[in-house]
């Protein structure tokens, strides 16, 4: 199958889905559904190809456009397609009846499909063009529901052209040094380059693609963005699009400017690879414990999205083989129960109308696939053994302890303890404690919304129980950028300085479990009882007064809120606050008279003769 | 099959062994409080007549996640005791060392708390709240400690941090790890939630907290899950700082003198308030497991 041929569908499928819709709302669902399956379907069957086409020379001078996959891009593409083809079929129930859904479908199969041309893409026109694709239907997308979300939308875009403006200089500059922007002929070049050059386009390739994968100075954009977006699009936004920049780090870090020269890149004892670890820790610590007290379960989500991609930018910057097979099976994994999380709380909004963490709670017993398939995530997310969160992590903590690097160790681990605190708490608020009297009626989650976050569960134990699958093709792609090779076997790893073994853990927690449950089982049976049974002592208490959701954790929370104020954002809101000013200002000379703008002319007019007769310029 | 066959008796060996001394602890523990405030106390036996007493009772739960979150939590407690070693034996020694205990000690508080959250009673979720709270507090020094121990091995497997302990010394000991030591005594009882840290529980406040659902077999394994518990925080001390045993009986030996050390402070002492924990922890032992760190980076 030709990859050219892959992006005509993507694309050509997108256009195809929204015409239809004029036609009929049941075609467009079909055709939907079926592209982006088919999508999925191709690029599995894209697994080892390794192909180089020129699809387009006319552009410039010397530029040819390239598309290229290899196993890195076929990683991420497989990714990208999953999650996406799984939020659209969630879309199906989730979309249905609100207004402008032809255009919702469009914009979702265009991220899609140009994120599988960023992946695709074998030279840095091709790079950008989809990449700005991608972020102006994102924006289209966050800012659908209009209202709050108009401004999310809008602090998104304005951070992200700040980021492509970045990216476009450092482009620019590799097209002016060496007069190509082929990727592959382009990391031969930099192998030779100097420091200082390697480093400028670090810094601008590194903004570009920070921005978009929200390392904390960048990351302002991140929490309204996520929690304003359809919660669809929320798992697609969390899930892969901000793992492109995650993709343009790898990009930029192992293939442009190589392993060794990144290694390597340091002056007066600061190293650059040290100053992205510990900017990755930052990127942990802050944002997970400012997501202990949110009370909007998506804004919570959101938070702890930057977090979990600050364990991928330490593991990635870190640069050993262990760490880079940590963080790229991280990228997965945080995709995987990222996207379920979003999922599962797009669900219980779906029902209830609200996602409000204080005004949830009890809905285990109207919902409980949706809660069983909650926790999956959140024991995903925590890094619970047997999922696959603990082998990405185990992974990078490993490499960190061992590298002698304990204190980025001791932050990342407590990101983890951080972590388990605000999953309870999302677990806790929206399915445990008392059931509110206004959620009396719920019905459960219709199919199609329960099946994609199946899919998703399935994939967190399978991965959780057999690591080696995804490891051994992440283990190839780190070989091929020059790093170790890893010892890989399908329950893990073996080593020397402790090896991990995931099917023996599997195994005792199975037999343990059985046994435990079994002397469970021999107990006297016990009778089935409502809240106030024991609580009230069998007298009447009023309904819906009960429950011990709102602040949480209230003495936690006192103690350390004062410390996670987010002062960068206060700081972005500052500066955007002074252009208006200063915008409102230069406004008042567009008076509306025609008497002032002549005088304007004159005035120009004779300020430019002044300066003929004084300096005789021309 | 033979090694099968042996691998088995061990574990059953192990987690028997593990809930003998966990129950004995629980039994003297009761006894020596009594003592010390200058009462005759329960006979030693007593947890044990208790639970079996418990699972002949009835009981009542409020649904399946009731259930199933004491028995994640007691399946985790026995599958971390199969990765400590005790003497010579450790059935799950090459399967991810520390860094798996320490991710599998979660299981403990998350299913207890997944289980009471189920029963709605606000007692419970205080409760889950404060041990949560607690938790993240003991956490940053347990970390800050467990790090130190692992770089100072260069290793994440706890049986090779004991073997290397048995040619060089105990690792209390030897002096870089001697901070990281006395910070683990200090948050010792946090870890095992006695007294001044029972603030989860605090039986006159919030009716015991998790526990004010369970009744009759669910009692019974919050029990059990209890013992299990009090063997894990002090063998994780003995293993990593005592440098194990190679018998069982020493290895005994050893739990019981850390054992009487913190009964003495859990006898004595009034209930901290939450904020009051949560600075004691992160002041004194985080400082020492810090100050223990930076000596061991420092003489890698």
């Amino acid at each position: 199958m030709n990859i050219e041929v892959l992006l005509v569908i993507a694309f050509g499928g997108a256009l195809i889905t929204y015409l239809l819709g004029k036609i009929s709302k049941r075609a467009r669902n079909v055709s939907a559904v079926a592209i982006s399956l088919a999508l999925v379907v191709i690029i599995a069957f894209l697994y080892n190809a390794s192909s180089n086409i020129t699809f387009y020379t006319g552009f410039l001078k010397n530029l040819s456009l390239v598309l290229r996959i290899n196993t890195l891009s076929w990683f991420f593409a497989i990714t990208i397609s999953v999650v996406g083809a799984l939020s659209i079929i969630f879309s199906l129930s989730y979309i249905k009846g609100k207004e402008r859904t032809d255009f919702y479908y469009l914009m979702m199969m265009l991220v899609n499909a140009s994120m599988i041309g960023i992946v695709l893409a074998g030279d840095f026109v091709t790079f950008y063009i989809f990449w700005e694709i991608m972020s102006w239907s994102a924006f289209l997308l966050i800012s659908y529901n209009r209202g709050t979300a108009m401004a999310a939308g809008m602090k998104y875009i304005i951070m992200s052209v700040i980021g492509s403006m970045a990216m476009l200089i450092g482009i620019l500059s590799l097209y002016a040094n060496y007069g190509t922007l082929n990727i592959s002929e382009i990391s031969t070049f930099m192998a030779s380059a100097s420091s200082g050059y390697i480093l400028f386009i670090l810094i601008t390739f590194g903004i570009g693609f920070g921005v978009k994968s929200a390392i904390v100075p960048l990351h302002a954009w991140l929490p309204d963005a996520h929690s304003q977006a359809p919660s669809p699009f929320s798992a697609v936004l969390s899930g892969v699009l901000i793992k492109m920049g995650i993709y343009g780090f790898i990009l930029i870090l192992y293939v442009i400017v190589g392993l060794k020269n990144f290694l390597g890149l340091s002056s007066n004892g600061f190293s650059f690879h040290y100053i992205l670890c510990i900017l990755g820790v930052i990127t942990i610590v802050i944002p997970s414990f400012i997501a202990i007290l949110q009370n909007d379960a998506k804004r919570l989500l959101a938070w702890s999205s930057i977090g979990q991609i600050g364990y991928i930018i330490l593991a990635i910057a870190f640069g050993t083989s262990l760490g880079f097979a940590g963080g790229t099976f991280h990228i997965l994994n945080h995709a995987i129960f990222k996207a379920l999380l979003f999922l599962t709380v797009g669900a219980v909004e779906y029902r209830t109308g609200t996602r409000d963490l204080n005004s949830l709670g009890g809905l285990i017993k109207k919902m409980p696939i949706t809660f069983l398939l909650a926790l999956i995530g959140a024991f995903g997310l925590i890094g619970v053994p047997l999922t696959n969160g603990f082998v990405s992590k185990w992974l990078i903590y490993k490499t960190l302890i061992l590298e002698g690097h304990p204190f980025l160790a001791f932050f990342a681990l407590l990101g983890t303890w951080a972590a388990i605190l605000y999953t309870y708490k999302l677990i806790h608020n929206i399915f445990l404690g008392e059931l509110q009297e206004k959620h009396n009626n719920i019905e459960k989650t219709p199919f199609s919304m329960q099946l994609p976050m199946i899919v998703l569960a399935l994939a967190i134990i399978l991965f959780g129980i057999l690591p080696g699958i995804p490891l051994k093709i992440i283990n190839s792609i780190g070989v091929s950028f020059g790093l170790e090779s890893l010892n890989i076997n399908i329950w893990g790893i073996a080593s020397d300085t402790g090896a991990l073994n995931t099917i023996n853990i599997f195994m005792a927690v199975l037999i343990i479990g059985l046994i435990v449950w079994l002397i469970f089982k021999a107990g006297r049976k016990s009778v089935k009882v409502t809240q106030d049974n024991n609580y009230a002592a069998g007298t009447y208490i009023p309904k819906g007064k009960y429950n011990y959701s709102v602040n949480f954790y209230n003495p936690l929370q006192r103690m350390i809120s004062p410390f996670l104020k987010d002062f960068i954002d206060d700081f972005y809101m500052w500066i955007s606050r002074g252009i208006k000013k200063m915008s409102i200002s230069i406004r008042r000379i567009y008076t509306g008279d025609i008497g002032n703008y002549v005088m304007y002319i004159v005035l120009f007019l004779a300020l430019l003769i002044f300066i003929q007769i004084k300096w005789n310029l021309w | 099959m033979e090694l099968m066959v042996i691998m088995i008796f061990k574990i059953i060996l192990v987690i028997f062994l593990a809930f003998i001394i966990g129950i004995f602890f629980l039994g003297l523990s009761r006894k020596i409080i009594a003592r010390i405030q200058w009462r005759y106390g329960p006979p030693i036996t007593q947890p044990i007549i208790d639970i079996i007493k418990l699972f002949n009772q009835g009981s009542m739960s409020h649904g399946v996640l009731f259930n199933f979150g004491i028995i994640l939590s007691l399946v985790g407690s026995i599958v971390v005791i199969l990765f400590l070693p005790m003497g010579k034996m450790c059935p799950l020694s090459s399967s991810g060392g520390l860094l798996v205990i320490l991710y599998l000690m979660l299981l403990l508080p998350l299913g207890i708390a997944l289980s009471s959250g189920e029963a709605a009673n606000p007692n419970a979720s205080i409760g889950i709240s404060r041990k949560f709270i607690l938790a993240l507090g003991y956490e940053v020094p347990l970390l800050l400690i467990f790090l130190a121990v692992m770089t100072h091995y260069n290793t994440i497997s706890i049986v090779k941090i004991v073997k290397m302990q048995s040619n060089t010394g105990w690792s209390l000991t030897s002096l870089p790890l001697l901070l990281s030591g006395i910070a683990y005594l200090l948050i010792l009882p946090a870890i095992l939630g006695v007294r001044p840290f029972e603030i989860f529980k605090a039986p006159q406040e919030i009716s015991s907290g998790p526990m004010v659902e369970y009744g009759g077999k669910f009692l019974a394994f919050a029990t059990i899950q209890h013992a299990f518990n009090e063997f894990i925080g002090i063998s994780i001390f003995v293993n990593l700082f005592l440098g194990g045993a190679s018998n069982p009986g020493y290895f005994f030996l050893k739990m019981l003198v850390v054992f009487f050390i913190y009964q003495f402070v859990n006898a004595v002492f009034p209930r901290f308030r939450i904020e009051q924990a949560l600075k004691y922890l992160w002041k004194w032992p985080t400082l020492l497991a810090f100050v223990g760190l930076i000596i061991v980076a420092i003489t890698n």
